[in-house]
């Protein structure tokens, strides 16, 4: 895209005794819309405030425009950020938020060591400018606890982009709006984005988020990296059971690989499109559920039965048991609970990952809640394992 | 950064070091020797046998004054969460500024209303009361003896704390969450269940701090005792007091009282707070 | 209904606070009275707002209570400011642990926190004083003072300790809701952390740290108990002030001053409020009113002309802070000092001020209650005096302690004016070491009629009859003292079994009620309201008290009574050696003992004077002394062959007087 801006190389950061990265090699680009995505706990804000210069690493080095700036402070950064609920100044009204930062920089000046100040006009320019472009003229003397979740949400970016940084970073700052309002604001920030040009670094949970904005995603987990690609890369060829489950729906099977472009499951061959595995090497295959076709029973290359039935508005999504492992269906014919049905997958719809450690955790939709998942997951996962 | 911030906190540990915990541990010293000898012994503690009924007056006296405060305040308190915000403004104020009067005038501003000659009496003997006792049980009396009773040193007790009683229930009851109210008459409480069944007891931490406020400077003072009870009611404060700036001159056994008040006391704060289900020291003022 | 109901809790809370307000109405209304009484009303007046003014010892506890409780606000508030912070970044389980040691002073009963500050300060300065020796004994570049005493450093210290928890208590909840982020924004922003902390947290914090000063300093003015146990004896806020003053009778100057104090409050208070309900009245109708006045202010300090204004002003309010403290320092200064500790009402104050115009030595006065607590406040480390005035028996027991300084009587000329009857007796049977002050008896006083006939034994002290009208002595030596002499041994017995006997004599009679109360100077205020009818008291201040109850009768008993000496000596190690020999010098004078014998009340020991005083009295007063009093005043020979003086008891005898004493007590 174009050149590296940040790097980040060999971090790592621990807290009494827990660690919470672990070597983290990473770079990014100018003027990338960058995501860092994850399960909370994951490491993701960590990696964010150790940017933004609020963490100093226990080793590993931070690299800004090629200059190491492990040791710069934070007002020191060409960095701004939005914090999660905005950290607004409760005590300053929406104007003199958004001119903080201008009154608290120094232009170099000859008569002045410590640099002058900028001056009353230009600071009211920039800040109106602000305003502006984030649709908040005329509120510039309300108190910023009598704004809406939105109105603070465009103080918080006001306040952190008139400062001119070359990186913007976000830990989650639609986390707090409602649903519309996020749908509005992903849009607004993509927006913002290619309006400034310059990096945007965006922490969320949230894949559906990471997925619109993002250029570049960064899924994390345990303090570690587990991939980073395009939106597509991520979501079609998804490297470890964890990101195809958190990354959309998937069904996870365990499989084995034959030779190339063929994968074993529940005893029968599949052709797929993936290759370079050793021979008979057992893998994880992950199949999305808008990728499987209902046929009748006698064409499927699986038969199961069908155990629940929900609709969806666009879709239907249909559980249906196969020897005891229940996949997710979606698609958009009826079929009755109780009924056999075939199913057909074509070879671009097989994902086949290496094992890992996230191997038999996910993908058994024998429960909807995702909390069940998480609570039995493991356990029912691997007693299913068995079975194949 | 954060760890850095956290050298602020060093020198405030060495200070609570220094003037919290060594003089607590000097008392200790004192408490466990005597002053003959520097050799430990515990002739301080099996002495104080003799003190038993001051320590038995104190503690009564202290929890009287306590109880009488926990039912003028409560009731105080939770009428005064009732008003409107200008009068509780007020209020509130009101029950701080005799704070700004000291309280040794205060309570000595006592002595002239409960003296025999005092207001009190006079305004008996201006209503004819003394006749009127005469003439029912013809007995020629001139005036209520009042002052150096055990009663007057409780009165003053209540009148002093009374303020450490009414604050911490207040903030309480001004804390409780109104849907929980409305909860509970949707549940179909009445008035008095809403109170019992749930303002009480969500109120239970304010009535918790009240009475550690009010009992703690209540079981220890002199002052009030000595004014209010002419020298008759010995309390430990007073028992306290002598032996390091009184008549009897002999701080290890006035270290050792104190030690012994202290873990009577903090015994009684754990046990009151461990029924209170550990509900933390809440509120002050 | 519901308006019953509000009309009963209303009911209740005024009721509260007439509770509350009565006896502080009663104060100051009792401060504009023509008299000094505190339940007699004689007419309007403002004269005790006039004389406060002259009160030396009220305002200088008014400054020195101000000093004390603004220094150890401002420092207490800037440490626990601090510290909040400091534990808020802390991990939680050592934070916890430290902020458990920090609630501490607040859940101790202050006498356990004063006593234990006491021990601490007074074991410190013993360990000082060690090291001090031993320091300026190896070198002599830089000489350490040996000697610390507990005074304005130590209280000062104690005010401190006890506030930072306070302030503590109400910055932490603060700190608590103030988001994690905002200080990590302002960086961000491009401050460092102390532009940070000025511009963000502060702000945020500030209501806390506002009601954390107020809380500290309402309690540092209000605190008695740890005062008391920690400011020595030179040192004395107005809380300490007052306490000395109610075991006689608090004039109506504290009443001046305390309702000077209360209505300050009361006014700051009220302004306040007001002001509070104004801007939410404002805030209600913002947009019907235009631009408040705070707002114009925010802006006019915005602008690079209110820059200045701003700076104008801090500069303006630091310097009137640090004006203020000097000006309340002022006192601390060093000119040459005296610290003279006496009895109460037992000189006349115009020769302290007459003495300082001579010399220029500042008289720092005190008084102790009785001899016994004289000498625990000795014992304690809290003196810091240099001339003391007990009487005889503790004068022996001293200089068995080797507490005493021997005087050089060059420097005390006036010494040969004393009566050789005074001199070497047995106290001090070289002479040594004192100058007699003052002597006279103990005797019964009592109110002729409040009871049936003439008193003429100690026996009246106990008998049932008078039950309730009776006030004790309250302290072991004369109380046990009196007994003895009723029951016909002396008073300086150290036969256990009669000690005891004189013993049962008082438990028995407080058993029955007779004893309305024990009272040292409290006796003046009791007996002269006619509140109890007998107390046994000192000769000199009968004459006092019959000065304001004329029916009051003085009389030595049948068995015989204590006459007693006080007399001035100097402690060991003075710091003022040479100033408190002028004092000493000073006050054996003819002139001064004239004053002070017709002040105080009782004779003086010296020869001249106790030949002119019938004159002297004459000239004064414009009649002759009637002899009666002047025979109550200066006891004759007769009489006095019937009394017997104390002796330093032995140590045994001691403990067992003190055991017994508080044994009656409980």
């Amino acid at each position: 895209m174009s050149k590296e801006l940040i790097r980040l190389q060999n971090l790592c950061m621990a807290y009494d005794g827990e660690t919470i990265l672990n070597n983290i090699n990473l770079y990014i680009n100018d003027k990338e819309f960058l995501t860092l995505l994850g399960p909370s706990g994951c490491g993701k804000t960590t990696t964010l405030r150790i940017i933004g210069g609020f963490t100093t690493p226990v080793s590993g080095d931070v690299f800004f425009d090629g200059a190491r700036i492990n040791d710069v402070p934070p007002h020191k950064r060409q960095i701004n950020t939005v914090f999660q609920k905005y950290a607004l100044f409760p005590h300053l009204d929406v104007y003199e938020n958004v001119a903080f930062g201008l009154r608290m920089q120094r232009v170099p000046d000859p008569n002045n060591k410590r640099g002058a100040k900028l001056s009353n006009e230009e600071i009211d320019r920039r800040v109106m400018e602000m305003l502006e472009s984030v649709s908040l003229k005329g509120f510039e003397r309300r108190r910023v606890d009598a704004l809406s979740g939105g109105q603070q949400q465009r103080v918080a970016i006001a306040r952190a982009l008139v400062n001119r940084p070359k990186v913007l970073l976000l830990d989650e700052p639609l986390g707090a709006l409602d649903l519309k309002l996020r749908k509005d604001m992903q849009i607004e920030l993509k927006r913002i984005q290619q309006q400034v040009g310059i990096t945007f670094i965006y922490v969320t949970h949230d894949q559906e988020e990471a997925l619109t904005m993002s250029d570049t995603i960064v899924i994390m987990d345990k303090g570690s990296i587990q991939q980073i690609g395009t939106p597509e890369d991520i979501y079609n060829e998804p490297k470890n059971a964890f990101v195809a489950d958190f990354i959309g729906e998937s069904n996870i099977i365990d499989g084995v690989m034959v030779k190339d472009k063929v994968v074993k499951m529940y005893g029968r061959l599949f052709p797929c499109l993936d290759g370079g595995f050793a021979e008979n090497e057992p893998v994880d295959v992950v199949i999305r559920p808008e990728d499987i076709d209902i046929v009748p029973v006698e064409q499927g290359q699986l038969t199961g039965t069908v155990t629940n039935v929900t609709f969806k508005g666009m879709q239907y999504d249909i559980i249906v048991d196969f020897r005891g492992f229940k996949w997710l269906i979606q698609t958009t014919d009826h079929s009755p609970v109780g009924s056999k049905i075939g199913i057909k997958i074509d070879p671009d719809g097989i994902h086949v990952m290496k094992k890992s450690e996230y191997s038999g955790m996910f993908g058994d939709y024998s429960s909807f809640s995702d909390e069940y998942d998480e609570l039995n997951g493991a356990d029912g996962a691997e007693g299913q394992g068995d079975e194949t | 950064m954060k760890r850095k911030l956290s050298l602020f906190a060093l020198p405030y540990a060495v200070w609570l070091a220094l003037l919290v915990v060594i003089p607590l541990v000097i008392m200790a010293v004192y408490a466990f020797t005597d002053s003959d000898s520097s050799a430990a012994t515990l002739e301080n503690f099996t002495d104080m046998g003799v003190y038993a009924s001051v320590f038995v007056r104190s503690f009564r006296l202290a929890a009287i004054a306590t109880l009488i405060c926990l039912l003028i305040g409560y009731p105080a308190a939770y009428f005064m969460a009732g008003e409107g915000p200008g009068f509780q403004r007020v209020a509130l104020a009101l029950i701080m500024l005799p704070m700004w009067m000291n309280f040794l005038l205060r309570t000595y501003s006592w002595m002239s209303i409960l003296e025999n000659n005092g207001l009190l009496n006079q305004l008996f003997q201006k209503i004819g009361l003394f006749s009127l006792i005469a003439s029912v049980s013809g007995q020629e009396i001139e005036s209520f003896q009042m002052l150096r009773t055990p009663g007057a040193v409780a009165l003053g007790m209540v009148y002093n704390y009374l303020p450490f009683m009414i604050l911490p229930i207040y903030s309480v009851i001004l804390k409780l969450d109104k849907n929980l109210l409305e909860a509970a008459r949707d549940l179909g409480a009445n008035s008095a269940q809403v109170f019992l069944r749930v303002i009480l007891p969500l109120s239970l931490p304010g009535v918790l701090s009240g009475v550690t406020m009010v009992f703690v400077p209540s079981v220890s003072t002199f002052a009030i005792s000595r004014l209010l009870g002419g020298g008759t009611q010995m309390m430990l404060g007073d028992l306290i007091e002598q032996q390091f700036l009184g008549g009897a001159y002999n701080p290890h056994l006035g270290a050792a009282i104190s030690m012994v008040m202290m873990v009577i006391v903090v015994l009684c704060m754990a046990l009151m707070n461990h029924f209170g289900e550990g509900e933390e020291q809440a509120v002050m003022l | 209904m519901k308006k019953n109901r509000r009309i009963g809790s209303r009911f209740l809370i005024g009721l509260v606070f007439l509770f509350l307000y009565a006896p502080i109405a009663l104060l100051i209304i009792f401060s504009f009275n023509e008299g000094d009484s505190g339940a007699v009303w004689k007419g309007f007046s403002l004269h005790w707002y006039a004389s406060m003014l002259r009160n030396r010892l009220i305002i200088e506890s008014v400054y020195m209570t101000l000093l004390v409780s603004l220094l150890a606000t401002v420092i207490a508030t800037f440490a626990g400011t601090f510290a909040a912070i400091g534990l808020y970044s802390l991990p939680r389980r050592r934070r916890d642990a430290i902020l458990t040691v920090n609630n501490i002073p607040m859940m101790n009963a202050d006498i356990v926190t004063g006593v234990s500050l006491c021990l601490f300060f007074v074991a410190f300065f013993q360990f000082w004083g060690r090291f001090a020796r031993w320091f300026n004994g190896a070198q002599t570049a830089f000489a350490l003072p040996e000697r610390l005493t507990l005074g304005f450093g130590t209280l000062l210290l104690a005010h401190i300790a006890f506030n930072i928890p306070y302030v503590i208590l109400n910055v932490a909840p603060k700190l608590r809701q103030m988001d994690g982020n905002l200080m990590d924004a302002a960086q961000d922003l491009g401050c460092t952390w102390m532009q940070g902390f000025w511009k963000v947290m502060l702000p945020e914090i500030k209501p806390g740290i506002i009601s954390g000063a107020l809380i500290a300093f309402t309690m540092s003015i209000d605190d008695f108990v740890i005062s008391y146990f920690t400011a020595g004896s030179s040192t004395s806020t107005l809380a300490m002030t007052i306490y000395g003053m109610t075991k006689r009778r608090v004039t109506p100057e504290i009443n001046a001053v305390s309702t000077l104090l209360f209505l300050t409050v009361l006014v700051l208070l009220v302004i306040v409020n007001i002001g509070e309900i104004r801007q939410e009245r404002r805030k209600r109708n913002a947009s019907l009113q235009g631009v408040p006045l705070g707002e114009k202010l925010r802006r006019f300090f915005a602008t690079r002309a209110g820059l200045y204004a701003k700076r104008g002003l801090t500069a303006a309010g630091v310097a009137a802070f640090v004006a203020a403290v000097l000006f309340l320092t002022r006192e601390t200064q060093s000119i040459p000092v005296v610290n003279v500790c006496s009895w109460g009402e037992y000189i006349d104050t115009d020769l302290i001020d007459q003495f300082e115009a001579e010399t220029g030595i500042r008289v720092n006065y005190q008084t102790a209650e009785s001899n016994e607590t004289m000498y625990s406040l000795l014992k304690s480390g809290g003196a810091d005096y240099d001339v003391i005035v007990p009487s005889d028996y503790m004068i022996a027991q001293l200089i068995e302690e080797g507490m005493l300084s021997e005087l050089n009587y060059d420097n005390i000329p006036n010494f040969q004016l004393i009566d050789p009857r005074f001199r070497n007796l047995s106290y001090d049977p070289e002479n040594k070491y004192t100058v007699p002050y003052a002597w006279g008896t103990l005797g019964i006083i009592y109110n002729p009629t409040m009871i049936d006939g003439e008193i003429t034994s100690w026996g009246a002290l106990y008998d049932e009859r008078n039950a309730g009208k009776v006030l004790l002595i309250n302290n072991s030596r004369d109380a046990i003292g009196e007994a003895l002499m009723y029951l016909g041994y002396s008073v300086n017995t150290t036969d256990e079994s009669e000690i005891r006997a004189a013993y049962q004599v008082l438990d028995d009679a407080s058993r029955r009620g007779v004893f309305q109360g024990k009272v040292m100077d409290e006796v003046f205020q009791t007996m002269e309201g006619g509140n109890a009818a007998i107390a046994s008291y000192y000769a000199g201040d009968y004459l006092s008290m019959l000065e304001n109850n004329e029916d009051l009768r003085y009389v030595i008993p049948d068995e015989g009574a204590n006459w007693f000496v006080d007399a001035m000596c100097i402690l060991k190690d003075a710091p003022h050696m040479e100033e408190a020999e002028a004092w000493i010098n000073f006050i054996a004078s003819t002139e001064a003992s004239l004053a002070n014998m017709d002040y105080i009340g009782y004779a003086s020991p010296n020869a001249e004077a106790l030949e002119q005083y019938p004159a002297y009295y004459e000239e004064l007063y414009g009649e002759p002394m009637e002899p009666e009093i002047y025979d109550i005043l200066v006891t004759p020979p007769e009489v006095l062959a019937r009394c017997e003086m104390y002796e330093n008891s032995p140590p045994d005898t001691r403990a067992l007087y003190n055991r017994l004493w508080i044994q009656l007590g409980i």
